[in-house]
């Protein structure tokens, strides 16, 4: 009935009230952290505290009244479309239809989905963007009003963000991709959006002038929790469309609608006061999700209450967690502590502990084991005086008496270990890949297929005697891939601060980087982070660090082979006569193609005017060529985007300090008011500007030429002064300054 | 016939989603619900005799109380549904029954307790077996649902009009409780003690101290209330109740759950002002609606009973660090024990705690305690 709406109103507006609520659900992550437990199955189906992720995400939507849902899946498309049809959210009643589409294999990120989602004509109006791996009790058609309301008045709000605050130490929070947020307290609109990851990390984060200048309160956030939640208009799906280098949601829509000077749509946040989000988005977070559920922040998603699993939990002190319809039989002498949740007939034996930990369903935990803090899925057998901890176990593994698996293990499914079994950390293992075995090898790509073929190939270097002489297991290595892409959160090192067990980051990675040196090898140390706590080498991203200070240094490749575009494309607007119009739109351009911040092409273009002037010996004349340029070429400085007379000033200051043309300050300034590219008080900003007077520079030339030209400027104002005190009409203001 | 099923099937599931999601809080909203569903069910359910009815109902209503068992106005408006439709039924049926009922049993100490209710319960059973036989008919069998379903709408609206008029008349005899010049001490926001207190304001002039009652606060919009009809009223913080107990008249306190002791579940923070006014000697009363009678006793031996709420109304998710190293308890009730509450005041009169058992056979029938 839905989809016949899909069909007819595309351009259907949105403010009917009776509308109806529809989400999107991505249920592909396009990452690998689960791996070796998502070898086969998707991510969303993994359990969280006994209940499929997908069910959490479902329950979550269902609690903000949505009645429509698209179930996006890639890989193990089929598995999602059963799990949907067996659970309770297909029978009558539920209040809400899923409709599970399945995408190409070529969907290889967000954006993919996204364009998929507009080829086909799913939404209709405002509908909410989640992930399939969302926990979530805020109440999202809150955040749907909101969004409705703002777009009565701007039709360019095209996404709301919901973020949670929390603390940037909080369990919950991902180390490994904390962006930073830049919000007007205002308006809540998003001004910009920095991805940061762990590694490499971020020293400096750039926040583009015009943000500041433009708004009057702005805040700057390092401590929000990107829930995934993103209300979106109907426009979003054809932006990535049109967008076709849209990969990630966030890094690059997000990043790239708030950059784009040519887009002009706005993305607000909306900061959840009331409520818990997060998604399971690592192993790290698996752990800090369960344990929220467990202490009950979720509520009324928590076991004994609204819990989407269909078993009943009964909750006992200490946040027990015990089923209901099928008790568990668990001996008297076992230990059961805190926030733990015991699944279904499972069997507890005499004197074993259990401390924090999931048992799922039809699990036998043998005599004397301990389980601490663990996660273990349904039918696991784990035997006598076995010791599990910090570790996520698949369904169906045998863990034989005598065994050890230590923090940060991830054990697939079916794997068999022990007896005397004994694991390093953050060991990863999975049963054998048989190739033809069965209809889901052919829902895996290739790519993984070889990738599964190179775990076993290596199988040989690997000594496995540490894993029992019963086990049938293969050890995944861990070893940094070669081409590691820095700019992805999926870096090798990067996704060490995403495991699950990883206390002692900073140490761990800071040896690794011992080994790994190629990896970082390029990049240089910063001496100004003397200050930073830690001890772990802070790499920087050269070219994520730019601030502002060094702006106008340059140094780099990249910036100087801009430099060079921007100055002959100059050369030939001022050579052919452009409309300063023409140039504009060419230098804009320019500028996307080569991803610089506005400040670059505005340096550039001061340069290029200033150079443009010639060199005259009578005063008079030099003052007529400098009048004729400016007046003919100015107004390009504003119509680039970005109108900031007053950095405008400092970087003809900052220009004309080294240029030969150093004399022509005043006059340049001068004619620069009279063309209006900058007014009175623009001029008398800049002055009273800290950098304006170049003390913070090394001595030289470059500095007293500052100076210099600060001078200038203070005898342009008292000038003007003058001229207001008088009421003279003069238009003669340029002076004595040679 | 499935269709129909279906469809009352639906509103039942609608509402039993959203007490699961606690989209419907407090216990006479939920109440209210649920007569409305039951209204809808009854009113399209087919059924030949009387224990088909039974079921129905008692199938919507244990489905709902499976949804949320915390909220326990919903199986207590069930039970007290069914108790009405009985009394109806009987007498729509034939007035045989009742009269050979009591001329078998009449009251002594040893049926009591097989009995359990000494009012017109005996001849419950009698007569169904009697109207079934004469009901069943197998020629038309919605013959008699035909003739029963508007004494059965009756029944409904009986209950539901109880539930619309319930404040007002658990106030009707407001100022016999409440004396001139006299210092009242409540917490939470309970409509019922609202009314109550507005209700005596009328006829009394005296004043109530509000304790803030945390994490919830509600204290804070109850005393907002209170001055705005005119009371004279202080807010307190919770940590100083028992300071100015000394002071105090009376403690007047809303009921989440009445249980079958005569004890009772109420809003966090009630147990500390009910001992605080015991070690006093203060008179504690309790107000509260009929349909918070609830046929359990020994509910306070379940843990999650007080039902543990979202730890970020004491500490705020924010607290990064914290979160991490602090377990966070939150109960959203107290058991308030009968040895600390000396009246309940109700829309059926006033009863001491060690005589609500009676008035629970009263009101339900004993079949239906476990729905």
């Amino acid at each position: 009935m839905a989809s016949k709406n899909a069909a007819s109103g595309k351009e259907k507006l949105i403010d009917e009230e009776q509308e109806i609520l529809q989400a999107v659900v991505l249920a592909d992550s396009w990452n690998r952290r689960f791996r070796p437990l998502t070898t086969k199955k998707p991510r969303c189906l993994l359990p969280i505290c006994n209940a499929p992720l997908l069910d959490w995400t479902f329950e979550s939507l269902a609690l903000a009244g949505v009645q429509e849902v698209f179930v996006i899946c890639r890989s193990y498309s089929e598995q999602i479309k059963d799990a949907i049809k067996k659970s309770k959210w297909s029978r009558t009643g539920s209040g809400m239809k899923i409709v599970p589409i399945m995408t190409a294999k070529e969907t290889y990120s967000a954006g993919d989905a996204m364009r998929d989602i507009y080829t086909r004509g799913l939404v209709t109006g405002d509908f909410i963007l989640v992930q399939g791996d969302l926990v979530s009790n805020i109440q999202i058609d809150e955040v749907v009003r909101v969004h409705k309301e703002r777009r009565k008045t701007n039709k360019d709000a095209i996404l709301t963000m919901v973020v949670k605050e929390a603390g940037v130490q909080h369990r919950t929070r991902s180390r490994g991709d904390s962006p930073i947020f830049v919000v007007d307290s205002e308006t809540s609109e998003c001004l910009h959006y920095e991805p940061s990851f762990a590694f490499p990390k971020k020293q400096h984060a750039n926040i583009p002038r015009e943000v500041l200048a433009e708004h009057k309160e702005v805040e700057i956030r390092y401590d929000l929790i990107d829930c995934g939640i993103d209300v979106c208009s109907f426009e979003v799906p054809s932006l990535f469309q049109d967008n076709f280098d849209y990969l990630d949601m966030r890094r690059d829509f997000v990043h790239g609608v708030l950059t784009s000077d040519l887009l002009m749509k706005n993305i607000h946040v909306f900061v959840a006061k009331d409520g818990y989000a997060a998604r399971v988005q690592d192993t790290r977070s698996y752990e800090s999700i369960s344990k929220d559920i467990l202490s009950r922040w979720t509520f009324p998603l928590v076991p004994d209450d609204n819990y989407p699993g269909s078993e009943r939990y009964q909750h006992t002190g200490g946040n027990q967690y015990v089923a209901k319809t099928h008790p568990a039989t668990i001996s008297r002498t076992a230990k059961i502590g805190r926030n733990t949740l015991i699944g279904s007939s499972t069997r507890i034996h005499d004197n074993a502990e259990i401390i924090g930990s999931v048992v799922g369903p039809n699990c036998t935990i043998g005599a004397g084991s301990v389980i601490e803090n663990a996660y273990i899925f349904e039918g696991t057998t784990v035997g006598a005086e076995c010791r599990v901890t910090r570790s996520i176990v698949g369904s169906g593994v045998e863990i034989r008496d005598g065994s050890t698996v230590e923090r940060g293990s991830l054990i697939g499914d079916g794997v068999v270990i022990g007896p005397g079994a004994k694991l390093k950390p953050f060991e990863r293992l999975s049963v054998p890949w048989k190739a033809p075995a069965s209809t889901a090898g052919s829902d895996e790509d290739d790519d993984e297929d070889s990738d599964i073929e190179d775990i076993e190939a290596s199988q040989d270097t690997v000594d496995k005697a540490s894993l029992g002489p019963e086990s049938n297991a293969v050890v995944w290595i861990d070893k940094p891939p070669e081409d590691d892409d820095l700019d992805s959160p999926e870096n090798y090192n990067n996704l060490k601060y995403m495991r699950l067990g990883e206390d002692d980051v900073t140490l761990d990675v800071h040896h690794s980087d011992k080994d790994t040196e190629s990896v970082v090898s390029e990049e240089q140390q910063l001496q100004d982070s003397s200050d930073e706590e830690d001890n772990y080498d802070d790499h920087t991203d050269a070219e994520s660090v730019v601030s502002l200070s060094k702006d106008t240094q340059g140094g780099l490749m990249a910036d100087k082979e801009f430099r060079s575009e921007v100055n002959q494309s100059l050369e030939r607007a001022f050579a052919e006569g452009h409309s300063v119009d023409n140039a504009a739109v060419e230098l804009k351009t320019l500028r996307m193609a080569s991803n610089v911040p506005l400040i670059r092409v505005k340096e550039a273009v001061v340069a290029a005017i200033v150079e443009k002037i010639p060199v005259l010996e009578g005063a008079a004349e030099q003052r007529m060529e400098v009048n004729k340029t400016i007046a003919r070429w100015g107004q390009l400085i504003n119509r680039i985007g970005g109108v900031d007379p007053v950095e405008t000033i400092s970087l003809l200051q900052r220009h004309i300090s080294t240029s030969a043309r150093m004399s022509l300050f005043g006059q340049i300034l001068a004619a620069f008011y009279q063309t209006d590219v900058v007014e009175e008080d623009d001029i008398r900003a800049w002055h009273s500007l800290s950098t304006s007077q170049g003390i913070d520079l090394p001595l030289g030339e470059e500095r007293e030429n500052m100076g210099k030209a600060w001078i200038v400027g203070a005898h342009m104002i008292h000038q003007l002064d003058q001229q207001s005190d008088s009421e003279e009409e003069g238009s003669d203001e340029d002076e004595e300054s040679d | 016939m499935q269709a129909e099923r279906g469809q009352h099937h639906r509103s039942v599931e609608v509402l039993a989603s959203k007490l699961r999601r606690r989209q419907i809080v407090g216990s006479r909203t939920a109440a209210l619900e649920t007569l409305v569903v039951l209204r809808q069910v009854v009113s399209r359910a087919r059924f030949s005799n009387f224990e088909q009815l039974v079921e129905i109902i008692r199938g919507v209503g244990r489905r709902l109380v499976e949804a949320q068992p915390k909220e326990h106005s919903v199986g207590n408006t069930v039970r007290k549904v069914l108790h009405h439709i009985r009394e109806e039924y009987q007498t729509a049926v034939g007035q045989t029954g009742p009269q050979a009922g009591t001329s078998t049993s009449g009251f002594s100490i040893s049926k009591f307790v097989l009995q359990g209710q000494p009012r017109r319960h005996v001849p419950a059973q009698k007569t169904e077996v009697k109207t079934t036989l004469k009901e069943d008919d197998p020629e038309d069998p919605d013959s008699f649902s035909k003739g029963l379903k508007p004494v059965l709408m009756e029944a409904i609206q009986d209950v539901l009009d109880e539930l619309e008029t319930v404040y007002d008349n658990v106030s009707k005899n407001a100022r016999d409780h409440i004396h001139p010049d006299e210092i009242i001490l409540t917490l939470g926001r309970s409509k019922t003690v609202e009314t109550f207190l507005k209700t005596a304001a009328h006829n009394r002039h005296y004043t109530v101290i509000v304790a803030e009652t945390g994490p919830s606060y509600d204290g804070r919009e109850m005393a907002k209330s209170l001055s705005s009809a005119g009371i004279s009223t202080f807010l307190v913080p919770d940590s100083s109740i028992f300071s100015l107990m000394s002071r105090v008249n009376k403690v007047i306190l809303g009921a989440h759950v009445i249980l079958a002791n005569g004890g009772m579940f109420a809003i966090t923070g009630s147990l500390i002002a009910a001992t605080a006014a015991k070690a006093h000697s203060t008179p504690v009363v309790v107000c509260a609606g009929q349909f918070k009678l609830t046929p359990l006793w020994n509910l306070y031996h379940e843990y999650g009973a007080v039902d543990f709420g979202n730890p970020s109304d004491v500490l705020g998710f924010n607290e990064g660090e914290l979160v991490n190293k602090v377990d966070v308890v939150n109960p959203y009730y107290d058991y308030v024990a009968p040895e600390f509450i000396d009246a309940y005041i109700t829309n059926d009169g006033d009863h001491p705690p060690s005589s609500i058992y009676r008035l629970l056979k009263e009101t339900y029938d004993d079949e239906d305690n476990e729905l």
